[in-house]
């Protein structure tokens, strides 16, 4: 809102007349200049006597020559997920200056600290420079040649003695899509499961609780779209540190229509300093007070009766459950009083659209599926989905962790969600066009292949339990890290102990992170420098499912490589690798089949193009890379709220939502717009319109799981049905309807395939041609039978302040999963002893500065000067007690391995009296002691601290693995 | 990171207010009702009441917290109106005295006329601390002035280049000087404190204006009272000068930006009145009076010179050395 | 003629320091130098409100008023501008500052300030526009090339708005009555000695 560009010419002229010294106004330059020459000529010569003094800026790499024009190149911000578009100034592969990108819809020229500084990444003087690698604990350069071989050899040693199992692929959301397909194609090729990212320990359990609610892992609809909602609530999530540039959105939809801006939270954030309402609980306590606010909504009729009966299923089960959590247990439970949450309840189901926001708060928790399980039904009993302003905005953290989940990054599953069974495994091996045998023959066993594998939250456990404790043939040997942080995952003081214990460990990132230094490690350890994704080509896929392309705006800095080129240069290796050892497998060929690589590095485009041959199931079929590209060429031709294109946008992407925010079905060519809102009815299925998806079948206990009465708008179908098969195709008469070249392409396929294994998308195209959802149209489920608590129920945090509480709502009994032991009541029955030396909840959170693990940031000096301490965050009453001081030095103590953890107390309000908050971006100090000599030179953050998951203890999501890094006991003494 | 001390700001804007000499409304906490914030308000109570708007930043210069301190603006009107009226009357004022003086009373003679005969006033060592005080003094009190004067003085005079370039040699010139300024003082308190306290005898030489009034000479010891003024108004005032200076020297080495407003406005009200004081020093110990200026030139004065100025402690002297004193002869012990 | 002011909508700034880093980005401003600065008051309690501050430009401003070397120009824009090859680094106008704009480089001996550095309303300074002069002293001057001040133009929630005071004020008036609540313009009162009228 100020006065843009436009406006320009009429600026310089304004500046050129008053440097004319026609100004009336204050002294111009010249003005001032002549002035400045009313000393004698003689005596201004004594300045040149005056002593030199530093000037403000330093060597400059943003020195624009304005002689010669600039390059302006737009790429995505690296950072969160809302997907700012960075334009980027380059002249002579330099890039120098970053200007604001008004016609993207989605930031619209603005940026966070952190956006506003990429330019930064690029210079870094702190990236890894070359390769190296450790011996006797000393770092050494090496040659990227010397750094494949050796890799690849002791990577083939592992896997001739210990299996494809023993390997940890481990990579990463600030992968493009191509790079995250890419890498589990590897992980596929190499013949294991065991290949995890970032999204674990962010929302794999929102992916897990919203897929199993309607069908999709994914936030329903957009930043954007929030501009419509009359109530938002943001319940574990501070989007104002996290997503900044959201709350352009929010902020707006909150003055606009005066909106209700309600914050659930432990902790006074900057979010809550904006918010119409700010509600405090006692974490870990959400599924109570969700459902406290639906015992209202149900006592008062606030319900949306007709949108449950048609759409919903199971919704008596969870009345059965809500009606045990009365007004009264409500405030014993989570504190917070009746009113409040009366309040809350009829705002969020009378005043629509309504909307929930949700982050971290709700998934990293021993109870997080559940948790996000019990937010949908809210949604879902309040009619609050697949409508502008309303649904699950679920703001994911990294720049593509949506992408990266989409591709598989994931122990459960192959790229788009296909899972890990026979019919998933042969889809794919169709579309890299290598046999389905010759991918069995690459596992160790036909089970394992079809096994989860190890999550990143407890790699360190599959090192060191024992070999029976761990459901593959050997332990974990070797990991390769690609864009990943040691310092996010929780019980630190354990992964130095599996780090140590491995013979083999990969960094490539484009710094050295805290995989590199945290353990102590001799040998065995490799860092390669990667390219960040602004010295590279790819799309990227924001929280809200659009997809954008990013162009290279420079060539890789120093010795980097992008992670295309590692990962092709690592099968050729690994090739000759085998061939040394006379192993019979291979790499290169299958993995590179059908992707066009150009001077020896893999083409993005190409990557692109296979991923949509093969990812029907999501709807990354349409998005080819030509239509992106014309995304981003015509960004400013996209509606801000409707995100679609405008009237007077060119016919090559009218009609379109910006970034085809997936599901974009079918082919690029059926110009399929992309989704917008997901399961809205009130599009026809070829505008962006959708249903529920029918994915758990299609009736259960003798009820329809199918909808009744709903249907995207222009369905043949009016009503609910199955997803689309040629046998249903057969049954509706509809099959003869695909053409020639499409039934060929069944055929070849076994003449069974489904809308999701086509490959020739004729049925999607069938189906939409008939106005039906590929997918089908069921219900939503409020109640699923395949997890372990099918309705949510309250289970007490596994660390919790109030033991009085674990006999009535433990946690879950002691299990497994993920081919690991998995404790449950045996560690939260500890709790009622250590409540009295660890007082008090930890919990942690973001920065606004920094970014995950917080490596790349802490080594930009326009964001480490910032925030160049870790702290902790301490209520004036409990510092008070404690003889704390604000900006003292304190000790944090955890209540496994006597850890702790020291850092500066920060007293303040903003926590609650027994609660301390700490963020999680720092490392490099560990219990107490700096490790900064530990890092290769030059490469140090410029800011390192104490990691906060070097206090936090066990916990595990049931369905996800995912750690419980929110509520933890701590106690905290002056240092 | 920064901890809001308003009984301590309070104080300040007192001594402020007092400083300014305005008859400021003391300051009152400020009373914002939660949740409600008005910038207007919050301003014109601040503009009012003096103070400043703070809070929390993450950047750890405890300055970069204050969001407003219109306190500056108290400030500016100290150091662009205040000192400079005061600075002008002391400086000119003393001039125009001084002038008047000489063109009545002219240059004070010995009456009795040189003897010819000397007495060690003043040994090296008192002497080259005291010519490193006062060459100290000279360069800071014009480096000094010039800051406040300067620019409306010398600037349209030889031009922003030269000025600027000699007024960062002064300010380097002013920063460095201090120590040997200090050092000096701290030399100058051990040698001549045991003759500057005051006694009964000094109400006698004030009771008759030093002899400057009239031709009597009152008896006085080694320093007669009005020099005892100019040692104390040197040590303390020179003191609290160099005290305050050193606040400025290391900004916000443990003060806020009220406590260096205070430490400048201390500084510099002390320092143009030990301009104009050190002006009328510097008259009576050169063109003023005939001998005088011996003392700390050679060291020696003439004994009639100091029979008549400083009787009392020529007889300690002469007693000391029992008898006449050749002119070439030390006394021992330099006292 | 335009008179350039600064006005942070504290109702929409969240502290997300884009402005800050924008600042340092643009003009490569180097470490323990703050051309711009987000203040929080009333920090983790009801009442919090963040605020962008910089120089604000004022009308009459007091660094000029104090500077003993005479180094501040006004623009025709209302900028306020500095020569950094007449600053000796006083100090002065830090005293003066309301809002605690100038900033020093810490140079040489015992505290020693270099020269003066402050916002510039990326308007460069008195060097010649857009040139390697201009900007190792001052930045770069967007003001010359018809741009307005980064960290405005990057407010991820453009609470920062920056341009003519008459336009932007209409714009902060506007949002106001739409939105029925508003606490201000910070620094208004104090630099340019009148309200947004609000």
């Amino acid at each position: 809102m100020l006065i843009k560009r436009s406006d320009g010419r009429a600026a310089k002229q304004r500046l050129a007349s008053a440097y004319q010294g026609l100004s009336s106004g204050g002294m111009d330059r010249r003005g001032f200049l002549k002035q400045a020459g009313v000393g004698a000529a003689g005596l201004a010569a004594m300045s040149t006597l005056a002593p030199r003094m530093a000037q403000a800026s330093g060597a400059a790499t943003g020195v624009i020559n304005h002689q010669i024009p600039v390059q302006r190149i737009k790429n995505i911000c690296t950072h969160c997920s809302v997907g700012c578009t960075v334009t980027a100034e380059v002249q002579n592969g330099v890039w120098v200056g970053q200007e604001p990108t008004w016609e993207s819809p989605i930031n619209r020229g603005t940026h966070c600290a952190k956006g506003a500084s990429v330019r930064e990444l690029v210079h870094g003087d702190r990236r890894i420079k070359f390769p190296m690698k450790l011996v006797g604990g000393q770092w050494q350069r090496i040659t990227w040649d010397v750094a494949m071989a050796e890799i690849a050899e002791k990577l083939m040693q592992v896997r001739q003695a210990s299996g494809p199992d023993s390997v940890f692929w481990l990579g990463s959301a600030k992968f493009s899509n191509e790079g995250a397909y890419l890498y589990r194609k590897l992980a596929a090729m190499w013949g294991t499961n065991n290949v995890d990212h970032q999204a674990r320990i962010c929302h794999s359990t929102t992916v897990a609780g919203v897929a199993n609610t309607w069908g999709y892992g994914a936030m329903t609809n957009s930043y954007n779209d929030i501009r419509n909602s009359k109530t938002m609530i943001i319940m574990g999530g501070n989007p104002a540190e996290a997503h900044p540039v959201s709350l352009q959105h929010i902020l707006v939809g909150k003055e606009q229509n005066r909106a209700h801006l309600i914050v659930v939270d432990p902790r006074y954030t900057r979010t809550a300093a904006h918010a119409t309402e700010y509600v405090r609980l006692r974490p870990g306590t959400d599924i109570p007070l969700v459902w406290g606010m639906l015992h209202h909504i149900f006592a008062n009729n606030w319900e949306d009766r007709e949108f449950i009966r048609q759409r919903v299923y199971g919704m008596e089960e969870i009345r059965a459950e809500v009606a045990k959590w009365t007004p009264a247990e409500v405030e014993r439970v989570t504190g917070v009083p009746e009113a409040q949450v009366k309040g809350m309840a009829q705002k969020f189901a009378t005043e629509k659209p309504a909307t929930l926001i949700w982050c971290m708060g709700i998934t990293q928790k021993t109870v997080g599926t559940a948790n996000v399980r019990a937010l949908s039904i809210l949604l879902l009993a309040t009619g609050n989905v697949g409508v502008e302003g309303t649904g699950a905005n679920i703001f994911r953290g990294h720049c593509n962790v949506q992408g990266a989940t989409d591709f598989g990054l994931d122990v459960t599953t192959l790229p788009g969600y296909y899972g890990l069974d026979e019919n998933a495994w042969r889809h794919w091996s169709r579309v890299w066009d290598v046999s389905y045998e010759s991918m069995v023959a690459r596992f160790d066993n036909p089970a394992i292949m079809a096994t989860p594998g190890i999550p990143t939250t407890r790699y360190f456990d599959a090192v060191t339990l024992p070999k029976s404790e761990v459901q593959q043939r050997d332990n974990l040997k070797a990991m390769m890290v690609f864009g990943h942080g040691a310092n996010t995952v929780t019980r630190m003081p354990e992964a130095v102990k599996g780090l140590e214990a491995l013979e083999l460990l990969v960094v490539a990132d484009p710094h050295p992170t805290t995989f590199a230094v945290l353990a102590n490690r001799r040998e065995g350890t490799y860092l390669l420098p990667i390219a960040t994704q602004f010295e590279c080509d790819g799309s990227r896929t924001s929280s809200n499912r659009s997809i954008q392309w990013g162009a290279r705006v420079v060539a890789p800095i120093f010795e980097s490589r992008t992670d295309y080129k590692v990962m092709h240069d690592l099968t050729a290796a690994l090739d000759r690798a085998a061939t040394r050892r006379s192993m019979t497998v291979r790499f290169h060929e299958a993995m590179w089949k059908k992707i066009e690589i150009r001077n020896g590095e893999p083409v993005a485009e190409s990557v692109l193009r296979e991923i949509n041959l093969g990812s029907l199931s999501t709807g990354y079929s349409g998005v080819s890379p030509e239509r992106l590209k014309l995304h981003m060429e015509h960004q400013d031709k996209f509606d801000l709220v409707t995100l679609r294109a405008t009237p007077d946008a060119p016919d090559s992407i009218k009609g379109d939502f910006y970034g085809l925010p997936w599901p974009c079905w079918g082919t690029p060519e059926m110009r399929h717009p992309g989704t917008h809102i997901l399961y809205n009815t009130n599009l026809h299925v070829k505008e962006g319109g959708g249903t529920f998806r029918a994915r758990f079948g299609v009736e259960r206990n003798g009820q329809t799981l199918l909808a009744e009465g709903s249907y995207s708008k222009g369905s043949e179908i009016q009503d609910g049905y199955p997803e689309f098969t040629v046998a249903v195709l057969r049954r509706l008469g509809w099959f003869d309807e695909l053409t020639a070249a499409e039934k060929a392409q069944i055929e070849r396929q076994g003449g069974a395939a489904s809308w999701a294994t086509d490959l020739s998308a004729g049925i999607i195209r069938v189906a939409m041609e008939h106005g039906c959802v590929p997918y089908g149209n069921a219900k939503a489920r409020a109640v699923a039978w395949n997890l372990p608590d099918p309705v949510p129920v309250h289970r007490e945090p596994i660390y919790t302040a109030r033991p009085d509480l674990i006999a009535q709502y433990p946690t879950l009994p002691d299990r497994r999963g993920f081919r690991l032991p998995h404790l449950g009541v045996s560690v939260q029955n500890r709790s009622a002893g250590l409540v009295r030396d660890f007082p008090i909840i930890l919990t942690s959170g973001r920065l606004v500065e920094y970014e995950g693990g917080g490596e790349e940031t802490r080594s930009n000096k326009w964001l480490a000067e910032l925030q160049q301490d870790m702290f902790v965050e301490i209520n004036p009453r409990d510092a008070a007690a404690r003889n704390i001081r604000d900006g003292a030095w304190v000790w944090v103590r955890g209540p496994e391995n006597n850890s702790r953890a020291r850092v500066k107390a920060l007293v303040t309000e903003r926590v609650g009296q027994g609660v301390a908050f700490m963020p999680f971006h720092f490392a490099g100090w560990f219990q107490g002691v700096d490790q900064r000599s530990k890092y290769p030179a030059g490469t140090d953050p410029i800011v390192l601290g104490e990691s906060v998951n070097a206090v936090t203890g066990y916990g595990y999501d049931p369905v996800t693995f995912m750690q419980e890094a929110k509520v933890g006991l701590c106690q905290i003494a002056a240092a | 990171m920064k901890c809001t001390d308003r009984m301590s700001r309070m104080f300040r804007f007192l001594l402020l207010a007092l400083a300014l000499g305005l008859a400021a409304p003391a300051f009152a906490q400020q009373g914002t009702p939660r949740g409600v914030v008005s910038a207007e308000e919050m301003e014109a109570a601040t503009i009012r009441q003096g103070g400043i708007i703070d809070g929390r930043t993450t950047i750890p210069d405890p300055q970069s917290g204050n969001l407003i301190q219109p306190v500056g603006k108290s400030w500016r009107d100290f150091h662009n109106q205040t000192l400079a009226w005061v600075g002008g009357v002391a400086v000119l004022g003393m001039l125009a005295i001084l002038v008047a003086f000489y063109m009545t009373r002219g240059r004070i003679r010995i009456e009795a006329g040189a003897s010819n005969r000397t007495i060690t006033r003043f040994n090296l060592l008192e002497r080259a601390n005291h010519w490193m005080v006062a060459g100290s003094f000279i360069v800071l009190a014009l480096s000094g002035l010039n800051l406040t004067f300067g620019r409306h003085i010398l600037l349209p005079v030889i031009g922003p280049e030269a000025f600027t370039a000699i007024s960062l040699w002064g300010k380097i010139a002013h920063n460095y000087l201090s120590f040997p300024f200090t050092l000096g003082l701290v030399v100058m308190l051990l040698l001549w404190v045991k003759d500057n306290i005051p006694n009964a005898r000094d109400l006698e030489w004030i009771k008759q204006g030093g002899g400057l009034i009239g031709h009597g000479h009152p008896r006085a010891g080694r320093f007669n009272a009005g020099q005892k003024g100019v040692f104390w108004l040197t040590i303390l005032g020179g003191g609290l000068v160099a005290a305050s200076g050193y606040v400025l020297i290391f900004p916000f080495f443990g003060t806020d930006i009220g406590e260096v407003q205070l430490a400048h406005i201390i500084h510099s009200l002390l320092s143009v009145l030990m301009i104009a004081a050190m002006m009328a020093h510097i008259y009576i110990g050169s063109v003023g009076m005939e001998g005088a200026f011996d003392a700390m030139g050679s060291g020696e004065v003439d004994l009639n010179w100091a029979k008549e100025h400083h009787s009392l402690w020529v007889e300690q002297e002469l007693a000391k050395g029992q008898g006449s004193v050749p002119g070439s002869a030390k006394v021992a012990g330099a006292d | 003629m335009a008179r350039m002011k600064f006005l942070c909508d504290a109702d929409r700034c969240i502290e997300c320091n884009a402005c800050v880093t924008a600042c340092k980005n643009e003009h490569e401003v180097p470490w323990g130098i703050n051309r711009r600065r987000v203040v929080t008051i009333n920090d983790g309690k009801p009442g919090e409100r963040s605020i962008s501050m910089a120089c604000m430009h004022c009308t009459d401003a007091p660094c000029a008023a104090v500077c003993p070397v005479s180094c501040f120009y006004t623009t025709a824009d209302a900028v306020v501008l500095h020569d950094k090859d007449l600053c000796i680094g006083c100090g002065y106008c830090f005293y003066a500052c309301p809002f605690g704009a100038p900033q020093y480089p810490r140079v040489g001996n015992f505290g020693g300030r270099g020269k003066m550095d402050k916002c510039t309303y990326c308007a460069g300074g008195p060097q010649q526009d857009n040139t390697l002069v201009e900007y190792t002293q001052y930045g770069s001057n967007r003001l010359a090339e018809g741009k307005l001040p980064l960290c405005a133009e990057m407010c991820s929630t453009k609470a920062l708005l920056a341009g003519d005071g008459d336009m932007i004020a209409t714009i902060y008036r506007e949002r106001v009555a739409k939105r029925g609540y508003g606490s201000g313009a910070w620094g208004w009162r104090t630099a340019y000695r009148e309200g947004v009228g609000a």
